[in-house]
């Protein structure tokens, strides 16, 4: 065997060689390849962008209007030194994107500026590389041309650029620097890039609603859900179906869109963003140029290139040689050493400002019990990552691609048990569904797995291990409060009126009899209910559903349906015929199944007084002037209900009936005589009576028009007073007669 | 017309084939049987009678090798010949096609100084192997049968002291196809999964994948039927390989947890004085000669689904990243996926078999009417004022710009303009764990990495090709051994790529 002369060079048994290819006819392409020039072009094939983005953060004051309408700008930046977590010496170096329309972001975020972009829009981005170039943004699982792609020796080192694309997929991607791409991922250069659906954005724009939000009012995403009801709001339409807004003129146009945009989506409550990093210090502190190790064609290409130029601190060119010693979750540190585990905090939320405007995305996870939770894990690690839950989820979608989406989904979305590893690594991406039933305090683990010596076998060296908080509570069940008419205690209608107070109800569904429920329906401050038919007290019952599908307790109410008008009777002076005053007693006898509250008088039947509170007996002057009178009384009950009206009659005679007395001769000697009478009056004589010394009268008795009366020796005068039927008596009157014998 | 699996026998037979030029496709290709070979390459051993192979080594001369660098490595080699017919050393060892069923001999002489094997595994685990030698002893030969038994990609490799002799380069790609149709159309696989059976159904209607079934070529367009590509990886230490020469048999460093501890976990060393892999191969290739080989990196028409057949024969896993279409993972390990996931990345272990179908439809995100991934309309380019696809702007640009000399060719007379051309379309692969994509710890792009090229658009009316950079056609016609595409003027004769002059 010949001799050995150094560790590098060696000569083999046989004379074998394999030679290095020609480049031949291919030089510009050998250069290019490895050392891509920067160049700043305009984009081709420009269309104007239609991104609603920048000017929903504007508007919402989280980000400055942009220069150049629906256009987005990001720079690529150097030299951050930040602090770790055990304040190593010399920190951790890192290169970051920057915002430069955004107060908060200008100057670099690690990871950089959340991008969310509606599905169908023309994203612009202009993009350039500063302190110094190349560099590039590659939209990774965007597929453009090459120049927007972002691959130096494919196409263009920036300079100066404006990216251009559409995404036609709703999911979640990335974005990059793809320059010496061992190096810049590495120190920083990326963060998560989401495809919306496309009326995120527009409907904030139109609608209201929150940022991010869907003009159904709640945040969606892909996924074919048809096999996991559990998760609620799912929208399983074809993609190429019609869009139910198309057309309706009562809409923003903005909103209406050739398909369906929620087609094949579902609705989550929470979305919560796990990008986990792994770092290398020693790289950090020997590499940080941001163009080390960069080679440089040669004089003759192929021939003599350089391939050791500028290496690092000591020598270093060992950019294959990665060993990791810091970790991040969303750019929170891990505080966990080598073979470590360690726990992020809990409560982390990603600010509005660099979330392209939404609201509450987490990284630990709170959550309540039946709120469906979106998890979306980005590995932008060197090493591979296993990831296990604590409780089932459901994967509905890897690299921006929803699973079992029609006519491309030749697969299905899957159930992961719980304390099953997901496996994962660099850029794989996945999205998560995870909604429970019980109330759950724990974590999630994420093992950085070594690449180095993994076999299908199952052998794997944990590097480090995270643990992403996941505190589950609840369920906050939604209350409320109903009235019906406002509390009324009576209807006289069925239909009657709900007011309905929850403030956290999403739905609510009502039972009349406290055991069978209609179905639930969208919340509404009022609702129009009938009453089960038939008079007597009703209760309505009400449950309330929110957003996260926690049900309320029943709540009810009631009210007592009287449909029933009062009757009544009603005398005058006890049923009198007559009176001779004209005021008079009203009796009023009523019946009601509730009870009478009121009453109202007229005394012409046409006009009525006021009602006033009911009451058995009352009291009224007749209208003036002698004959038949009638009185009209209605009564109204405590549901409203009012009686037909109900009348009486009496006769006002205050007349004195008229009359003469007489005996047929000026004496007798009879010891009787006969009276001769007559008397008149309106309604009738009825009575009289008689005194013999006009002071002391006898008993009334009958009219009659005679009367035998006896008589004492002398003069006897009879006097006798008239009384008619009403009682009016008339002024006495006299009559004499002498008995002689 | 297309043609495809109901093409005559006679015109899918051949004779043995010369090797031309075939060595800057990749490793060379070895065809058992008489069927033409379905790599995106020109021409490729044959072998109907006899495979000899014998176990021995080689120095080679990796990416970033030249007059004033020194870039080699170490490797033990399955150096084969077909029928008699040398095919080039290289590592790994040739990529082996068949159509199962095919039934060759086998004569395997190890010229080394341990023992050493032929080793095919079983499609699954715990299935009996396609075939094994067992310990074939220094200076002596074994001789025996090989009958390709089982559709998919595998990897035939030296399962002695595992894992020292297979990561040392006794490895390569045996890829088996279907020797029937599998349902309506033609999958890579015996027993494909209803998902995966679908898929492939789909490929070539126009509702869902417009173009042609994966079965179906075209001659008019030079578009091969069963378009297959192989990317099989492999991470080489210069330094340990050469010490497990010196040290010789029965060294302590050829103990397989010595040769593990010391290729995966030696510790940190700026100046790469360990013995940590410094380079990343596809093919045994890194870089420039791996991204622009047709043999490697496919170069087709939107509407041509590709099969990239991914297998990993070292000891560190990458993550596949490919641009510009998502691909389906149509088998793991020999398993056909009963949920093949539509990603840009996938993990690939150590000696584990994946399988990338790429659906070569348009790139999805360029803008179009309704914006939902079909190939719909083109949005209208406001400066252009023609459709945005294909995209004629962006293949009138030069990058960098014409006209800007870097250098003389080898003449020293010619002058060399860098400028290319943005046409065809170009998009890489790569390993998104990026340690790998160094050579010799730095030198960005000269690590593993491939990539994917569009060529056209067969779903435009006339089948149209894209405008040809002068470069990539020289590379193209030479390697391909397609001498111009429809549509495009002929390039002038340039030298074929091949070893350095």
């Amino acid at each position: 065997m010949p001799a050995i002369t150094n560790n590098d060079i060696i000569q083999p048994i046989t004379a074998n060689r394999i030679t290095r290819w020609s480049v031949v006819g291919m030089e510009a392409m050998w250069g290019k390849m490895f050392d891509p020039p920067t160049d700043s072009r305009p984009s081709p094939d420009q269309l104007l962008p239609t991104n609603p983005v920048p000017e929903v953060m504007a508007a919402a004051g989280l980000r400055n209007a942009p220069s150049i309408p629906h256009t987005f700008k990001l720079d690529l930046l150097h030299g951050m030194n930040l602090t770790t977590w055990d304040s190593r010496p010399g920190g951790l170096n890192f290169m970051l994107i920057g915002d430069p329309d955004s107060p908060v972001a200008s100057g670099g975020t690690f990871p950089g500026p959340i991008v969310r972009v509606p599905r169908g829009v023309v994203y612009h981005c202009e993009t350039q590389g500063k302190g110094p170039p190349p560099h590039t943004i590659h939209w990774h699982g965007i597929e453009p041309t090459p120049m927007n792609d972002g691959v130096g020796h494919c196409s263009l080192e920036i300079g100066h650029y404006v990216y251009q694309w559409q995404a036609n997929f709703i999911g979640f991607y990335f974005y990059h620097c793809h320059r010496n791409t061992m190096q810049h991922f590495e120190f920083g250069l990326y963060s998560a890039l989401m495809i919306e659906p496309p009326d995120a954005y527009f409907a904030t724009q139109v609608l209201g609603v929150p940022i991010g939000h869907c003009r159904d009012g709640f945040r969606r995403t892909a996924a074919n859900l048809a096999a996991f009801p559990q998760f609620p709001n799912f929208n399983g339409n074809l993609l190429t179906a019609a869009d139910p807004w198309t057309g309706d003129v009562t809409k923003n146009q903005l909103l209406a869109f050739a398909t369906d945009p929620h087609a094949m989506t579902v609705a989550y409550d929470i979305e919560a963003l796990w990008v986990v990093d792994d770092r290398d210090s020693r790289w950090s502190d020997m590499a940080k140029d941001a163009r080390q190790t960069f080679p440089r064609f040669g004089s003759q290409p192929g021939i003599n290139d350089e391939f050791t130029q500028n290496p690092g601190a000591n020598g270093f060119a060992a950019f294959n040689d990665f060993n990791a010693d810091y970790w991040f979750v969303t750019g929170v540190p891990v505080p966990a050493h080598v073979g470590g585990t360690a726990e992020i905090p809990h409560g982390l939320l990603v600010p509005p400002e660099i979330n392209s405007g939404v609201t509450g995305t987490q990284i630990s996870i709170n959550a309540q019990v039946g709120q469906t939770i979106l998890v979306r894990v980005l590995p932008a690690s060197f090493n591979s990552v296993k990831v296990t839950f604590p409780m089932d989820v459901v994967i509905i979608a890897w690299d921006g691609r929803a699973l079992g989406q029609p006519p491309f989904g030749h697969n299905e979305a899957y159930l992961v048990p719980a304390g099953t590893p997901i496996d994962t690594g660099t850029a794989r991406r996945f999205d998560a569904l995870i909604r429970t039933t019980a109330a759950f305090s724990g974590a999630a683990t994420v093992k950085f797995i070594d690449t180095r010596g993994q076999n299908v076998v199952g052998f794997e060296q944990v590097v480090m291990t995270a643990l992403i908080p996941i505190h589950i509570v609840g369920p906050i069940v939604p209350t409320g409060t109903v009235a019906i008419n406002g509390g009324a205690a009576f209807t006289r209608s069925p239909s009657v009126t709900m007011s309905i107070a929850s403030t956290t109800a999403a739905m609510m569904q009502f039972s009349k009899d406290g055991v069978n429920f209609f179905p639930f329906e969208p919340f509404a401050a009022t609702r129009v209910v009938a009453l089960p038919p038939g008079d007597g007290l009703k209760t309505i019952t009400v449950i309330f559903k929110d957003a996260a599908n926690n049900v309320s307790a029943p709540v009810s109410a009631s009210i007592t349906l009287n449909s029933t008008t009062p009757t009544g009777v009603m005398a005058i002076n006890g049923g009198a015929a007559f009176t001779r005053s004209a005021s008079v007693t009203l009796s009023l006898t009523v019946a009601d199944t509730a009870g009478v509250t009121l009453m109202q008088f007229s005394k012409d039947g046409v006009n009525f007084f006021p009602f006033e509170p009911f009451a058995a007996t009352r009291v009224l002057a007749l209208l003036p002037g002698d004959g038949l009178k009638t009185m009209t009384a209605r009564v109204k009950d405590a549901a409203g209900n009012v009686s037909a009206p109900i009348t009486a009659s009496i006769t006002l005679d205050s007349t004195a009936p008229a009359g003469t007395i007489a005996f047929a001769t000026p004496t007798t000697t009879s010891a009787s005589a006969i009276l001769t009478l007559t008397a008149t009056d309106v309604n009738g004589v009825a009575q009289m009576q008689f005194s013999k010394n006009g002071v002391n009268f006898f008993p009334l008795e009958p009219f009659s028009t005679s009367r035998t009366v006896s008589l004492v020796m002398g003069i006897n005068t009879l006097t006798v007073r008239f009384k008619d039927v009403a009682g009016n008596v008339s002024a006495p009157i006299s009559a004499a007669i002498t008995r002689t014998l | 017309m297309k043609f495809g699996q109901n093409k005559k026998k006679k015109e899918d037979s051949m004779k043995r084939r010369d090797f031309l030029k075939v060595s800057a496709a990749g490793v060379a290709t070895l065809v058992i049987g008489s069927h033409l070979p379905w790599l995106g390459v020109k021409d490729a051993f044959a072998a109907n009678q006899l495979l000899e192979i014998t176990i021995t080594d080689a120095v080679k001369e990796m990416v970033t090798h030249n007059a004033i660098n020194t870039a080699e490595c170490y490797f033990w080699v399955y150096s084969m010949k077909a029928d008699g017919v040398q095919v080039p050393i290289d590592c790994p060892g040739p990529t082996i096609l068949a159509v199962r069923g095919e039934t060759i001999t086998i004569k395997i002489t190890n010229a080394l100084d341990e023992n050493h094997s032929f080793f095919i595994p079983g499609r699954l685990p715990g299935e009996p192997p396609i075939f094994d030698s067992g310990p074939i002893l220094p200076g002596t030969t074994f001789n025996g049968a090989f009958t390709a038994s089982q559709s998919g990609a595998h990897l035939y490799y030296d399962n002695l002291n595992e894992p020292v002799n297979r990561v040392m380069g006794l490895h390569g790609a045996l890829i088996i196809r279907p020797a029937v149709s599998s349902g309506l159309r033609f999958t890579p696989y015996d027993n494909p999964t209803p998902h995966v059976q679908n898929l492939f159904n789909d490929f070539g209607n126009p509702a869902v994948f417009p173009g042609l079934a994966w079965e179906e070529g075209d001659p008019a367009t030079n578009t091969p039927p069963f378009r297959t590509y192989v990317w099989l990886t492999h991470q080489a230490s210069p330094r340990l390989f050469a010490k497990v020469q010196r040290d010789g048999p029965g060294s302590a460093i050829r103990v397989p947890a010595n040769f593990m501890n010391a290729f995966l976990r030696d510790p940190f060393s700026p100046i790469r004085q360990n013995n940590i892999p410094q380079y990343f191969t596809i093919n045994g290739q890194s870089g420039f000669f791996c991204h622009f080989s047709p043999g490697i990196t496919p170069m087709g028409r939107v509407g041509e689904p590709v099969v990239v057949h991914m297998l990993n024969a070292g000891l560190w896993t990458h993550s596949m990243h490919i641009h510009a279409n998502h691909v389906f993972v149509t088998s793991v390990n020999g398993e056909p996926s009963p949920n093949p996931k539509w990603i840009d990345v996938y993990t690939l272990k150590p000696m584990e078999r994946v399988d990338y179908t790429v659906p070569y439809m348009r790139p999805p995100d360029m803008a179009n009417i309704r914006g939902i991934g079909r190939a719909d309309a083109p949005l209208i380019g406001i400066t252009s004022l023609q459709p945005v696809w294909p995209p004629v702007e962006e293949f009138q640009v030069h990058l960098p710009a014409l006209g800007q000399t870097f250098t003389l060719a080898a003449d020293n007379v010619t002058p060399i303009d860098m400028a290319q051309r943005l046409s065809p379309l170009c998009y890489p692969m790569h390993d998104h764990s990026e340690p790998s994509q160094s050579a010799q710890g730095g030198n960005y792009n000269c690590g593993l990495i491939s990539g994917i090229y569009f060529i056209g658009d067969r779903n435009i009316p006339g089948h149209m090709n894209f405008p040809m950079d002068a470069d990539f056609a020289s590379m193209f016609r030479n390697i391909r051994g397609v001498s111009g595409i429809a549509g495009n003027a002929p390039v002038g004769t340039v030298p074929a790529p091949g070893p350095r002059p």
